[in-house]
């Protein structure tokens, strides 16, 4: 066998692997980013973020002495050129005791991981007295492929938008109904899953008022990636403001569906939002509620004028993209059930038609389009 | 492979036994009928290793469309469904199709020869296990071709995703019943290789005088038997579900979904030490050649070993630390997973320690398995910051896991069996493979591979969610995945050149020596390629290395040899039960993906289970002829060359008839 | 490190490494030591999801009002005697008694028949007159899972003793015995008469490796009737 000795080549080629690494990961690294772990804005998430710093430093120091020895050790003892190719280095077994330190060593570095990790464990579960004065209850609902947030202190839906006061602690009673979801809204708190047939806690608290993205992390079907959510923590008064509106009704309660909405504010053409709450009326209302006090198949619609978006956060709520939506829910969330409608047991029979079924017009998606805007 | 061999094949020695099958038993040994038939445990090795690079290919194929349709944000390369197919069956095909079943090739090949046994202990059931991992894998991907095609619910498949009301396809089922098979596979072969390596061994080679690729054999054959029986009841309880209505997962008739997950993970997690172990097996093997000194502290190697594999059933619910665990048992899930750190890291000193004063070459196996070491270390990192439950709760469920999981098994595994292939192709085709091709395979691979997976970690902290097939260009993580796609094909070159440099040195390389690395086990001592039966005489071991005291040792530690005695050596014979009672599990399992769907060309019929009693009978006719059968055997008489300079054979007082 | 495992450095000691072997203890034996250990946590596993399913079933009736325990008892015990014989089977094959140790084996297999008839009364007795079935709820679907496992193991073993007997036969009631012409026979000919007269001395290890089986089955037996029915009676014991 040709020995031909390439330590120098491999060497630059690691060099350069890392290098270009780093070059990456320095022009990549959007710590900002919507969803971003490494900028926490509330207590959970900086105590999880502080003992993920913790664990990087560890293990970036055992890295570089023990990954630094390797490196030393095939540096110092490679086979050079010109070696004597017969040479038989001391054939040495062990060292007992040098073996016992390092493990030594090595529990030291887990007991520094181990002890804030206990804290953490206990801050994630357990809403500190400090904060539960003022707590404020939510119920989450995971549905393929959207959220259902109920605030039962005032007994109304509300969905794909959470919104909460910033600095109080929010208590979320997170269920699901179908399949398995994972609430997670990275800047403020890890996830905790959604789980059928059990209830799991989870509580976070914004320090400030703020814009946050949040997604589902387990994987729950064919349009799991299209299931977020937005949520808002607005400023005290404007948290007393949001939720008095949300507990309004927004359309007539004489089944014609009429928005309550002055019409002078209504924006589209009289006969156009007319006509969508008629479409409205036939299409969808049997899966959507607009009254907020009532929670069907579907999203709560009653205010969703005033949501920011659209398709469980897929969408900013624009009127093309909410057209689209309305027009080709399946193109924008394939096997929705908005589309496909809601299947019995067996996964075949239809229990409720979808828009598959109803065939609407364009005309008819335009006015129905215009028409989910005066609910506000 | 034999055409060297001079010996008088078959010729019936004086009291040879009558060979009475049912059927008369196979004598060819080459062509198809002879591979069919084989018994051989150099040959089931080689058609392990076969089918499983096929798989790693096709595995790999998937990944990089996955990739591709990642590159860009927004993208429509692909359907949603078609991308969660794809990683279904991208994990599921790695794992259980790729990195296993190449360990078992390893394990098939090398490890009878590193103990001096001829066969393995049962070397028909040798032949069912290879049979069943390859029928395993045709019904996994036989799904394609069915109404609703691949399954779409993740490799550990949560339940109640898997149920019949949200998977109405049958692809869940060929999931189901794939798994189910490949676990029969896997088990028989475990059984096998334990008793092999505790009744088979040498005279004089004791469990401490074991290889450490032995040992770690016999430690993964140990989880193996320990850790399937939890995923076959969590199968066949999801199988009764979908098919005959059980609540075990369904919430409605008092089932807990997370009861699935308790099943699948005290199965998965020792799954990843059975990924891995045989993997550190090989690289204890490689790296004392390499640096020509013996492996530094193996008695505390060896244990740590076992301590990983015990350890690893008690870590399982750090998988599941998001689903609201109480704090004292993710406290107690945290701690446990922590501590294996230590067990590893004692491996990763160890190496080092070998390595510490000796003569490094960097043969392509030996950079393969430095690379090895950095690149699972990283891997073990990110482990340990998942086991800390506030820091996975951010990292669960996300690209860092992604990260994480991939430096173990690419980084890890995939690296070890790489340099395990380039270690023993010679030994196994009696042919050397260029070391500079395969160096530069090395480089291509370690570089594509860290600019595909190191980027994943960062994706991961930024948010993103792994298992989704698309992502919006304001979260930031278009470059990310720019590059990692890069490095995925980059990655990809270098295994396909790979391929190519393997089946190039197969049919031109030059012709390998017995010992073309100055190797120290046994599996050096005899042919390149071996002969059918391994080696000529009966070798008797006195030392650990014992081909390296042969060659540097002294007198005292050198290899005995004992001639076979006057009636040959004793080989086991062909048959062709193992394939066919194969044929009838398949047939079972198919015949339960059938099961309720409806017959092709009539009105309203449906499948019953005719077609799983028409396999299961034809099972039990398998098992019951290959019993009256019996292991049959013939003795071979090697040339006395062969075992030139080696004792006679205590002829009769030992022998048998 | 000085060899202190099982192997010694004598030369002769495992010189075919096909018929002897490292520990002396033989393959057979010992393949199918780690199959049991295997099939503990088969059966380990479904106790355990027996156990955690018991209390949310939402079935009507307490499961003491329809279990008999009497006749699970009775049954249970014919299934440990059975384990009597089958060690005397084995120990009479040892002796090369082949006759003693057929007439033991079809003592065997007859308590295994029992215990068998009795699971297949029961079951029908759950289903008709309980409506306990697999689908009524989760006790239901963890219940018949569990015991139905159990039961396929003790049928298997009854399969499987029954080939060893069969072997056992002399070469000459190959078609004699069963040459009724009898449609009725006609399965057993196919299966068993290629068997007869095949047994031989050294297949007392087979006979020892089914009864390794045989054994375990019973034994699990004795967990499973404490977990899936004595349980049940705790409360009404006081506990
Ligand atoms: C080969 C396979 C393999 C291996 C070896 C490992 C090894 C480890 N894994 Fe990994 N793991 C996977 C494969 C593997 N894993 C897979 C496939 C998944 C995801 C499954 C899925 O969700 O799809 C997963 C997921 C996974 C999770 C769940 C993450 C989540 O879903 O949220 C966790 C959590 O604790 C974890 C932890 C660990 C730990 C602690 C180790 C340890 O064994 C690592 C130990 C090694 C070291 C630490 C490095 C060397 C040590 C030293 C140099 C000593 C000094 C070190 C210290 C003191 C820290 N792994
Ligand atoms: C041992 C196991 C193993 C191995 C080797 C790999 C190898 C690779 N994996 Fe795999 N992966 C898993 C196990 C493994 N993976 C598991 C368990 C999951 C989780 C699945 C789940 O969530 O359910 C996963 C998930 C997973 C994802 C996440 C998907 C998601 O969550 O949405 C991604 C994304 O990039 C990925 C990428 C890759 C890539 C690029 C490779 C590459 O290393 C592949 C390299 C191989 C080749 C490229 C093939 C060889 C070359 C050719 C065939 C020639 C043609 C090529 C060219 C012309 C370039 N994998
Ligand atoms: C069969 C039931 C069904 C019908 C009929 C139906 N929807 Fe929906 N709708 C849903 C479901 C389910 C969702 C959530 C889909 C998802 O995100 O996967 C949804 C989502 C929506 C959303 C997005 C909500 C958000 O915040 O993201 C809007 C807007 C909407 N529907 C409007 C309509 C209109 C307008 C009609 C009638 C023309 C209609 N729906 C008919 C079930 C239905
Ligand atoms: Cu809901 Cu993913
Ligand atoms: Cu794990």
């Amino acid at each position: 066998m040709r020995l031909r000795n390439r330590t120098p080549f491999l060497a630059a080629a690691a060099m350069a692997a890392v290098g270009l690494l780093l070059l990456l990961a320095g022009c990549s690294l959007n710590i900002e980013g919507q969803q971003s772990a490494l900028d926490p804005k509330g207590p959970v998430a900086k105590n999880q973020y502080d003992i993920f710093m913790l664990t990087l430093y560890v293990t970036t120091f055992i890295f570089i002495t023990v990954g630094g020895s390797l490196a030393w050790v095939l540096w110092k003892f490679r086979q050079r050129k010109g070696d004597d190719p017969d040479f038989i280095p001391p054939q040495s077994h062990g060292h007992p005791l040098l073996e016992m330190g390092l493990v030594i060593a090595s529990a030291g570095l887990l007991v520094i991981i181990a002890i804030p990790t206990f804290g953490g464990i206990i801050l994630k579960k357990i809403v500190p007295d400090e904060f539960l004065g003022d707590a404020v209850e939510v119920n989450v609902t995971g549905f393929q492929w959207w959220w259902a947030f109920e605030y039962p202190e005032q007994g109304f839906y509300t969905a794909n938008e959470l919104v909460f006061p910033a600095g109080r602690a929010i208590k979320l009673n997170l269920r699901a109904d179908d399949v398995i979801h994972s609430f997670w809204l990275p800047k403020l708190a890890g996830k905790v899953d959604l789980i059928p047939g059990q209830e799991n806690f989870l509580w976070i608290k914004a320090d400030e008022p703020g814009y946050f993205w949040g997604q589902c992390a387990e994987f729950c079907g064919d349009s799991h990636a299209y299931m977020l959510f937005r949520a808002i923590a607005l400023p005290e008064d404007e948290w007393k403001e949001w939720l008095e509106t949300q507990q309004r009704e927004t359309v007539e309660d004489d089944g014609s569906f009429e928005p309550l909405l002055a019409r002078e504010e209504w924006g589209y053409p009289e006969d156009k939002i007319l006509k969508g709450a008629e479409v409205f009326r036939q299409a969808c209302a049997g899966c959507h509620s607009v009254n907020p006090r009532m929670q069907t198949n579907g999203p709560n619609l009653a205010h969703f004028g005033s949501r920011s978006s659209v398709a469980a956060g897929w969408y900013e709520n624009e009127y093309d993209l909410l057209y689209k939506w309305i027009r080709e829910p399946e193109r924008v969330k394939p096997g929705n059930f908005m589309y496909r409608g809601f299947l019995d047991r067996d996964g075949r029979t239809v229990i409720m038609p979808g828009l598959k079924d109803y065939d609407l017009s364009d005309e008819e998606v335009h006015a129905v389009t215009a028409y989910l805007y005066t609910l506000r | 492979m034999s055409s060297t061999v001079e010996t008088e094949h078959h010729a019936p020695a004086p009291a040879e036994p009558v060979r009475d099958g049912i059927w008369r038993r196979p004598l060819k040994n080459t062509g198809l009928v002879g591979f069919l038939t084989t018994v051989d445990h150099k040959k089931i090795g080689i058609g392990y290793a076969l089918g499983a690079l096929f798989f790693l290919l096709l595995g790999g194929i998937e990944a990089l469309i996955i990739r591709a349709q990642l590159m860009y944000p927004e993208q429509e390369l692909i359907s949603a469904r078609t991308y969660n197919q794809l990683f279904t069956m991208h994990g599921t095909t790695m794992i259980f199709l790729a990195v296993m079943p190449l360990s078992a090739a390893f394990f098939n090949y090398i490890m009878p020869l590193q103990i001096g046994a001829r066969d393995v202990a049962f070397p028909r059931m040798n032949a069912l296990g290879l049979w069943c991992f390859l029928l395993g894998g045709v019904i996994l991907n036989l799904s394609w071709f069915f109404p609703g095609g691949a399954p779409a619910i993740g490799w550990f498949a949560y339940a109640p995703l898997t149920d019949r009301q949200y998977s109405p396809e049958m692809g869940t089922d060929f999931w189901i019943m794939g798994l189910q098979i490949l676990g029969i596979a896997s088990l028989v072969g475990a059984f096998n290789f334990i008793t092999t390596i505790v009744n088979m061994r040498a005279p004089g080679l004791s469990m401490m005088r074991l290889p450490l690729f032995t040992w770690m054999t016999l430690i993964t054959s140990f989880l193996i038997i320990l850790a399937f029986p939890a995923i076959t009841i969590a199968l066949v309880e999801l199988m009764f579900d979908r098919h005959f209505g059980t609540y075990f997962f369904n919430v409605e008739g008092g089932g807990k979904p997370i009861l699935w997950q308790h099943l699948f993970w005290i199965f998965g997690h020792p799954e990843v030490y059975i990924l891995i172990l045989p993997a550190m097996g090989i690289i204890s093997e490689i790296l004392p050649v390499f640096s020509r000194k013996p492996l530094f502290g193996y008695p505390l190697i060896v244990f740590s070993g076992a301590v990983i594999g015990f350890l690893g059933f008690a870590v399982w619910s750090h998988h599941m630390f998001t689903t609201g665990l109480g704090v004292v048992a993710t406290t107690a899930f945290a701690f446990l997973t922590m501590l294996i750190a230590i067990p590893t890291g004692v491996k990763i000193f160890n190496w080092i320690g070998t390595m510490w004063g000796g003569r490094i070459r960097f043969t392509t196996p030996m950079l393969f398995s430095v690379g090895f070491i950095w690149m699972f270390m990283m891997g073990g990192f990110t482990g340990i910051m998942h086991s800390s439950p506030p820091v996975d709760a951010q990292q669960q469920d996300t690209y860092f896991v992604v990260a994480h999981f991939h430096y173990v098994l690419i980084g890890g595994s995939i690296f070890a069996l790489f340099a395990g292939m380039y270690y023993w192709f010679p030994k196994v085709s009696g042919r050397l493979m260029d070391d500079f091709v395969g160096k530069i395979v090395f480089y291509l691979m370690f570089i594509g591979f860290n600019l595909a997976f190191f980027p994943m970690h960062i994706l991961g902290m930024t948010g993103m969610p792994r298992r989704t097939h698309t992502y919006k260009s304001e979260m930031g993580w278009d470059q990310s995945n720019f590059w990692s796609t890069v490095g995925a094909f980059i990655l990809g070159i270098g295994i396909l050149i790979f391929v190519i440099q393997m089946v190039y040195a197969f049919y031109k390389g030059g012709k390998a020596p017995k010992d073309p690395w100055d190797s120290r086990t046994l599996e050096w001592d005899t042919d390149s390629p071996p002969k059918e039966y391994n080696f000529a005489y009966t070798p008797v071991i006195h030392a650990r290395d014992q081909v390296w005291e042969d060659k540097y040792g002294v007198e005292a530690k050198r290899m005995e040899k004992i001639a076979p005695g006057k009636h040959g050596i004793h080989m086991p014979d062909q048959s062709w039960w193992p394939l066919i009672t194969s044929i009838g599990i398949f047939i079972a399992c198919l015949g339960m993906v059938f099961h309720k769907q409806p017959v092709p060309l009539t009105a309203e019929a449906v499948f019953g289970l005719e077609i799983v009693i028409a396999g299961l009978v034809a099972t039990f006719i398998g098992m019951a002829a290959w019993a009256l059968e019996g292991p049959g055997g013939f003795h071979l008489h090697p040339d006395p060359a062969e075992y030139a300079g080696a004792t006679p054979a205590p002829e009769d007082e030992h022998g048998h008839h | 490190m000085s060899s202190h495992a099982a192997t010694t450095d004598d030369p002769h000691a495992a010189l075919e490494p096909l018929k002897k072997t490292s520990t002396g203890i033989e393959n057979k034996k010992l393949a199918m030591w780690a199959f049991l250990a295997s099939d503990c946590m088969f059966f380990g596993t479904l106790i355990s999801t027996h156990l955690i399913y018991r209390k949310v079933y939402p079935t009507v009736v307490e499961p003491t009002e329809f279990f008999d325990i009497e006749l699970t008892g009775f049954s249970s015990f014919i299934l440990l005697m059975s384990s009597l014989l089958m060690a005397l089977s084995v120990s009479a094959a040892h002796k090369g008694n082949i006759a003693g140790m057929r007439r033991f084996l079809l003592g065997t297999i007859f308590f295994g028949l029992i215990f068998l008839s009795g699971q297949v009364y029961e079951f029908n007795h759950f289903v008709k007159d309980a409506g306990l079935t697999l689908s009524s709820s989760v006790f239901g679907s963890t219940f018949y899972l569990l015991t139905g496992t159990h039961g396929v193991h003790v049928a298997l073993g009854v399969l499987w003793l029954s080939c060893w007997t069969a072997c056992s036969l002399p070469k000459d009631w190959a078609w004699y015995t069963l040459r009724g012409g009898r449609f009725l026979w006609l399965p057993f000919r196919v299966i068993f008469a290629p068997m007869v007269g095949r047994y031989k001395h050294e297949n007392a290890l087979d006979v020892e490796v089914a009864g390794l089986y045989w054994h375990f089955v019973d034994i699990v037996w004795i967990v499973i009737f404490t977990a899936v029915y004595l349980v049940e009676y705790l409360p009404i014991l006081g506990f």
